[in-house]
């Protein structure tokens, strides 16, 4: 599977060519898919977790849903806002000696170029679908963190099952 | 700076006088109401259709129009494309009009299905009752309203056993759905017959996880995402529209794909 082409604002290139023919063919359309999606969800999906609250509580409360770690590699991870903002891709999920599950993402990049792998709590992120959303970090914190070393964690195999929790989509 | 389109001889603003009587006549209502077309509506989904009350009438006349015809069009034989195994999503993608952590789990050893309208038998259902009768997988698509899709796999009884095994009119007109997360919904008889609409009670061969509807919920191949209730708690045969949560605030009711 190939990455996606990306363009400078993260969203993949064939996304933005698709909507922008969309919006020169029928903007009357878009107009009415933007009224009705606001209509869908008039909660937004994805909040972070509320403060105080640890991100492990945060995530029982998603409903977590057993997940195969090969499924969820190389999946899009975007920002939980309407204009799902591309972050990076799942790399690995790894365990910590002391048991914690971990997913390194491959953060930021064009075109392959550029990204550099960071690790975050399984419990900070839920699945919205076929991508990844982190709702536990901003993409500004995530940009601070360390550059991720494998060190002593060990990348659990493709076959193995993990769990999830969700978000509905946030628009 | 001036534009240049501007001409340098202008009008007389008299001219706007003479003319003012004609122009009173011109009021906003009047020509957004003498202006509707199918052409002229779809610019006006932008707008509060709440009011002014005509143009609402206008707008939901025209949605009713869609559904008739979307409903003259639709094949009751023709099957929606399915899809090989490999491309299942597990799990699937959540979706409702709240977030997950608001979803209230239903008791599956305490529920029933209750029936009442134009059925025979209206005696509820219980869960190993409902899985005793004959199940059919289907390998589709779930288009949302919103622009996404996924490929899931369904398991249940299709809808058209479960009417003709409970003595359903199936000449009545809809179909209504109530659930346990106060989402009502309704379809046409000529769905609900549909080979493909299934009360499905798994995914993936597994049960239905508590977010995606546990213990029964509906999927069909002909209709978009929101049409689809889940945790199903009662199911009625009527000839009198029963309408649904979206389209209450102005969804269409028919929603075929």
């Amino acid at each position: 599977m190939t990455s996606p082409v990306r363009a400078g604002n993260g969203a993949p290139l064939w996304r933005r060519r698709e909507s922008g023919r969309r919006l020169v063919a029928a903007s009357a359309l878009l107009l009415l898919a933007a009224r009705t999606a606001s209509a869908q969800s008039p909660t937004p999906g994805g909040m972070p977790p509320p403060a105080g609250m640890s991100m492990a509580t945060s995530a029982a409360m998603r409903f977590p849903q057993p997940v195969r770690v090969g499924d969820l590699l190389r999946r899009d991870v975007i920002q939980p806002v309407a204009s799902q903002n591309f972050l990076g891709t799942v790399q690995q999920i790894v365990r910590d000696p002391d048991g914690a599950l971990a997913a390194v993402i491959n953060l930021g990049g064009f075109l392959g170029f550029g990204s550099r792998p960071v690790s975050v709590p399984v419990d900070a992120l839920v699945l919205l679908g076929q991508v990844v959303e982190v709702d536990a970090f901003t993409p500004a914190q995530l940009r601070q963190l360390p550059t991720y070393s494998p060190g002593s964690a060990a990348p659990l195999s493709p076959d193995a099952i993990i769990k999830v929790g969700l978000a509905k989509p946030s628009h | 700076m001036n534009s240049p389109f501007r001409p340098r001889k202008r009008p007389d603003p008299a001219i706007l006088e003479d003319h003012r009587p004609l122009l009173r006549l011109l009021e906003r209502r009047g020509l957004i109401r003498g202006g509707l077309s199918l052409g002229a509506l779809t610019m006006l989904t932008g707008c509060d259709v709440t009011r002014p009350r005509s143009v609402e009438d206008a707008l939901l006349a025209m949605s009713r129009l869609n559904d008739s015809v979307q409903a003259w069009l639709f094949d009751p034989n023709k099957l929606a494309p399915t899809y090989p195994a490999s491309m299942v999503l597990k799990p699937p993608k959540f979706n409702a009009y709240y977030d997950v952590t608001d979803v209230k789990p239903v008791n599956g050893a305490d529920w029933r299905l209750e029936l009442s309208g134009l059925i025979t038998d209206k005696r509820p259902w219980t869960l190993p009752q409902i899985n005793a009768l004959p199940q059919r997988t289907e390998i589709i698509k779930h288009i949302c309203v919103e622009g996404w899709d996924y490929i899931g796999e369904w398991t249940g009884v299709p809808l058209r056993t479960f009417l003709e095994r409970v003595g359903a009119d199936l000449q009545a007109k809809y179909v209504a759905f109530k659930t346990a997360d106060d989402y009502p919904s309704s379809i046409d008889m000529a769905t609900a017959l549909h080979p493909q609409t299934l009360l499905a009670t798994r995914y993936a061969d597994d049960t239905l996880a508590d977010p995606f509807g546990y213990p029964l919920r509906l999927r069909m191949s002909t209709k978009l995402g929101y049409k689809n209730p889940k945790w199903i708690t009662a199911i009625e045969v009527t000839n009198t529209y029963p309408g649904g949560y979206w389209e209450k605030l102005g969804f269409p009711w028919f929603a075929g794909i």
